[in-house]
């Protein structure tokens, strides 16, 4: 507890002693009287004496408690820790209220969303004072302060607090530390003005939990002020939604959608669910503090891209911008794969007429001439690669494909990086220059947890096992119970040493070899999506056995189920699409809303883009949920889903009562809460006074009592 | 021989004339020297005939209706009531407490004691001038002056020139006193005693008192209060000051002002209680009022 006039006190405990002063100076001097009934007084007073004593004592008290509690409430006192940022402090400030804007501050409590009562805080820390500059930074995926450098400018400062809303965006802490770092950076050695920064919003802890304030100027005073309540808010919300498809057109395909039920309850959920003009209604038991798969199988009636949508109904809740989730589903024709090998194709058996043989083998729809089938395998000269060969590919398959030019390395990479899934068969020692310079021309984007080196001259590879499998992953799984079985008679020969490389996680690593090395490696990720599998498929007998189709078919499905989880794209973050290579110059295209199936307008953020890999459909910071797409004509060639992040749904914040001072990086912290009781009370002087009263109407009270 | 009596500071003669027509009346017979006004507890042949009795035959003969014999042939004697003549004592309480008389303000600006000075000088002349004896006693610790009664002037003037003399002692006790008095006294009278009362062996007092009664006499108690007395003196801050030596006390007659009331009241109520069950006239006499009204009521009183 701290006061506000601490002299005030001394005055006080000075005050205090005046009722006892005034007693003694007041006391009147008794007048000198002989009285004949001396022993009646004296009877009298025995009898009251203690009484008489007790009232005193009480009146005194009474008296004395009232002056103190007065000099008490004059002095103003203040509970808990003083706010590092507060008008009371003089003197050059620079100070940046930061206001989070991410989707989580539009949850309601009461009828209230955190947003307003973030927006009345701001409000007190933009108000003039002389030596202060301020700036308004709102915190999403993109924070963005109202000027560039804090600014006098508090009307204008206030106009945009108030026009703020919250965006369906989560919230890039790091993006926000590096803005705000600027702003509060010293503009001269001799710039010694406090600097403070106010960060006000919900610490969602999705959003904040890798806060690292560390990079702002020393000596900033970092307050966090959060409007969350005690209580995370009861939200439901649909996280995502999901179709898997089989490559073939009109074959069954599963929709997955997860329902998030953020109260403490089970509920009783129902997903209405919309893709192009068909409709699902889809129930199921939501857990409470869970995610909830719903899964529908549907007919599919037509290849090409889709919209869809799924809704929560009759769902009152904190959050409702989340009860909706726009997605986009592509229903493939046949996919298309590009084997690079320099092997011929009419060498039989080889390594590479396995793998073509294994993928016409995908393809089961009957319907599909040998000629269509071996259509959708084209065999490319690594020698030949351009973009032309490469854009048809759903999946670019490399087979002994010898030493890769540097060209073909980085459009490799290129087409790696923006999603076009790798499959790399590595035989001879050449392959781990291959990947090596693949994985170096892809800029760390994707990462395999071993490093693959060619085998010690003299010592051969041959007649090895896999020692041990990823038994619950794909493709292991798909064997069940008769995997021991199928694995036994594998036996594997060629390919590449490797070593383990330190930080990696091993779940990538699917299976090893007898000898130590890795057999098959998985990476999948929003980077890109690169398998290898570590054989020489001619002189293994894997080809030979009935486990070869099906575990090239589960690891390809893998790779390509990587790429199509790209299709929903989050609010306020920039996106790249490759566009497939016959789609033809960015001139000839136009974005268009999937929805209203109108065109966009030029000024609306979005580009498309010319260049060497092809075209591409960049769009910097797509602020709506929504599905969009890009069209030729009546063509429709990619679309993509503009969703709230799924993070944004969980409405559980940060203890930063105690993690605060670690997330601030060493800076001074406070910290405080606008709903709870830890927030600096500076009101408790109206207490005192009425407490200073209420002595008063005791001391009466006590006077009447004790009156005869 | 020409001597010149004492004329007492408490005595207003012109005052006294207002009251000349009421005479001092006793309630009960009395024994007197000689024959006076009051009934006598003597009953011969000289005095108001009251009524007949049976010849028993031991009665004197000169008493006998000879008159009632010779009609009805019965033998009566006649009863006559002698009166006498009234012998009053007076008491007067000298204790210290006598000597309250308060902050000076208001009525009672006498003291009990010179309440009482004034008031037994009143009441002596009074009684000399209605053909009685008056005697007078100091009482404080012991008795200390004593004057058997007395119907002359001369006795008169010596009573007023010891009221006038009467010194207050810081005492508490008169029951000592008071049977000395009963001891020296031979017979039967009248004893007006004067006091507040404000004594520690007030049952002893009673006890006393109760001799007399037990010895016929009749006695009229006065008992004396000051208004300050019974309510104290009005101030914020007083020092009181014991007048029987039992020290000093400060306080605020506020703060106390009911229970002392409550106190003194009962102190009151004790002294009647005694009095009346001894058998005693008993007066409370209040020092406001004037002493020849109070005087007054008391004779009427005492008529009726």
């Amino acid at each position: 507890m701290t006061f506000l006039h601490p002299w005030v006190i001394l005055l006080g405990v000075l005050a205090a002693a005046l009722p006892v002063a005034v007693h003694l100076l007041t006391k009147p001097r008794p007048v000198r009287l002989p009285l004949s009934t001396l022993r009646f007084v004296r009877e009298a007073i025995h009898q009251r004496r203690a009484r008489n004593t007790l009232r005193d004592l009480l009146i005194l008290l009474l008296r004395t408690l009232a002056i103190l509690l007065i000099a008490l409430a004059i002095a103003r006192p203040q509970w808990g820790a003083r706010p590092l940022v507060s008008d009371q402090l003089d003197g050059d400030t620079v100070r940046v209220v930061a206001l989070d804007v991410s989707q989580s501050m539009a949850a309601t409590d009461r009828g209230v969303a955190a947003m307003e009562r973030a927006r009345t805080r701001a409000a007190e820390f933009l108000r003039h004072r002389p030596g202060l500059k301020a700036n308004l930074v709102f915190v999403a995926a993109d924070s963005k302060g109202v000027f560039d450098v804090p600014s006098v400018n508090f009307d204008q400062l206030r106009t945009e607090l108030a026009d703020a809303r919250a965006l369906p965006q989560r919230v890039d802490v790091q993006k926000f530390v590096e803005v705000t770092a600027k702003m509060l950076a010293l503009v001269s050695p001799d710039d010694h003005r406090r600097r403070e920064l106010v960060i006000i919003s919900d610490f969602q802890r999705a959003g904040w939990a890798r806060a690292d304030l560390s990079p702002l100027p020393q000596g900033t005073q970092i307050q966090w002020e959060s409007v969350a309540t005690a209580e995370p808010l009861p939200n439901l919300a649909i996280l995502d939604v999901r179709v898997s498809s089989s490559e073939s057109s009109g074959g069954p395909s599963q929709c997955e959608i997860d329902v998030y039920n953020g109260t403490t309850h089970q509920r009783q959920v129902e997903v209405e669910l919309q893709i192009g003009e068909s409709l699902w209604n889809l129930k199921a038991n939501s857990l409470p503090e869970t995610t909830t798969t719903i899964t529908q199988e549907l007919q599919k009636k037509q290849t090409g891209w889709q919209s869809g949508q799924a809704r929560l109904i009759d769902v009152d809740d904190s959050l409702p911008d989340d009860n909706v989730r726009p997605f986009a589903v592509h229903i493939p024709a046949e996919p298309t794969y590009v084997l690079l090998t320099r092997q011929n194709a009419t060498r039989r058996p080889s390594s590479s007429f396995f793998l073509e043989s294994a993928l016409t083998l995908r393809q089961s729809d009957q319907s599909i001439s040998s000629t269509e089938k071996t259509a959708r395998v084209l065999r490319v000269d690594p020698s030949e690669i351009d973009n032309s060969s490469l854009a048809p590919a759903d999946l670019i398959l490399l087979d002994h494909p010898g030493k890769l030019p540097e060209d073909a390395v980085k459009m490799l990479a290129a087409y790696l990086r923006r999603g076009r899934p790798i499959l790399y068969v590595a035989s001879e020692s050449v392959d781990a220059v291959n990947l090596k310079t693949l994985l170096d021309a892809a800029g760390g984007s994707v990462s395999l947890p071993v490093e693959f080196v060619p085998p010690p001259v003299g010592r051969a590879r041959r007649d090895l096992t896999l020692a041990s499998v990823k038994r619950d992953r794909p493709p292991f799984n798909v064997f069940g119970d008769h995997l021991g079985g199928v694995l036994g008679q594998l036996r594997f020969s060629g390919g590449l040493d490797s070593r383990r490389l330190e930080g990696r996680p091993d779940d990538e690593l699917l299976a090893v070899y007898s000898d130590g090395s890795a057999a098959m490696v998985s990476v999948v990720s929003e980077a890109g999506a690169l398998a290898v599998l570590n054989a020489d498929l001619n002189e293994s007998n894997l080809p030979k056995t009935g486990a070869f189709v099906p575990i090239l078919d589960e690891l390809i499905h893998g790779l390509m189920d990587g790429k199509r989880g790209n299709e929903t794209v989050f609010c306020g973050e920039p996106f790249f699409v490759q566009l497939p290579g016959d789609a033809g110059p960015a001139a000839a295209l136009e974005t268009f809303d999937f929805l209203t199936k109108t065109e966009m307008p030029k000024s609306r953020p979005g580009e498309l883009l010319d260049e060497e890999t092809g075209t591409v459909w960049h769009w910097n910071r797509p602020p709506d949920p929504g599905v969009f797409g890009v069209k030729r004509g009546d063509d429709i060639l990619t679309a993509r889903a503009v969703a709230i992040p799924p993070e944004e749904s969980e409405l559980n914040s940060l203890d930063l009562e105690n993690l605060a001072p670690r997330l601030a990086g060493g800076h001074a912290t406070y910290y405080r809460n606008v709903s709870d009781d830890s927030r600096r009370r500076d009101d408790f002087w109206t207490w005192l006074v009425m407490a200073c009263v209420l002595c008063m109407v005791a001391e009466i009270g006590t006077m009447i009592a004790f009156r005869d | 021989m020409s001597t010149t009596l004492h004329t007492s500071r408490f005595l207003d003669i012109g005052t006294l004339g207002a009251l000349s027509h009421l005479k001092f009346s006793t309630r009960h017979r009395i024994e007197g020297s000689y024959s006076g006004r009051h009934q006598s507890r003597q009953q011969g042949g000289a005095g108001e005939f009251v009524d007949y009795r049976q010849y028993s035959g031991s009665e004197d003969l000169r008493r006998l209706d000879w008159k009632v014999l010779a009609r009805t042939g019965k033998s009566f004697v006649r009863i006559y009531q002698d009166e006498t003549n009234l012998l009053c004592t007076l008491a007067l309480d000298a204790s210290g407490s006598m000597a309250f008389k308060g902050t000076g303000r208001g009525a009672a600006a006498l003291s009990k004691l010179e309440y009482a000075q004034y008031l037994a000088t009143a009441m002596s002349y009074l009684i000399v001038h209605g053909q009685d004896q008056v005697g007078l006693a100091i009482l404080d610790v012991k008795l200390r002056t004593s004057m058997p009664p007395g119907g002359t002037l001369m006795q008169l003037a010596r009573l007023h020139e010891e009221i006038e003399k009467v010194a207050v002692r810081p005492t508490t006790a008169m029951a000592v006193g008071l049977r000395a008095l009963f001891e020296q006294s031979k017979r039967r009278g009248v004893l007006l005693l004067m006091s507040d009362f404000l004594m520690d062996d007030l049952s002893d007092v009673f006890a006393t008192i109760k001799l007399f009664r037990h010895r016929n006499w009749e006695v009229a108690i006065l008992h004396l209060v000051h208004p300050e007395e019974e309510s104290l003196p009005e101030g914020t801050a007083f020092r009181f000051e014991g007048m029987e030596g039992d020290g000093r006390l400060d306080c605020s007659p506020a703060d106390i002002r009911a229970d002392y009331r409550r106190r003194f009241a009962q102190h009151l109520a004790t002294v009647r209680q005694y009095a009346l069950a001894g058998g005693c006239d008993y007066h409370l006499v209040s020092t406001s009022v004037p002493y020849l009204h109070t005087l007054g009521e008391f004779l009427v009183d005492r008529a009726n």
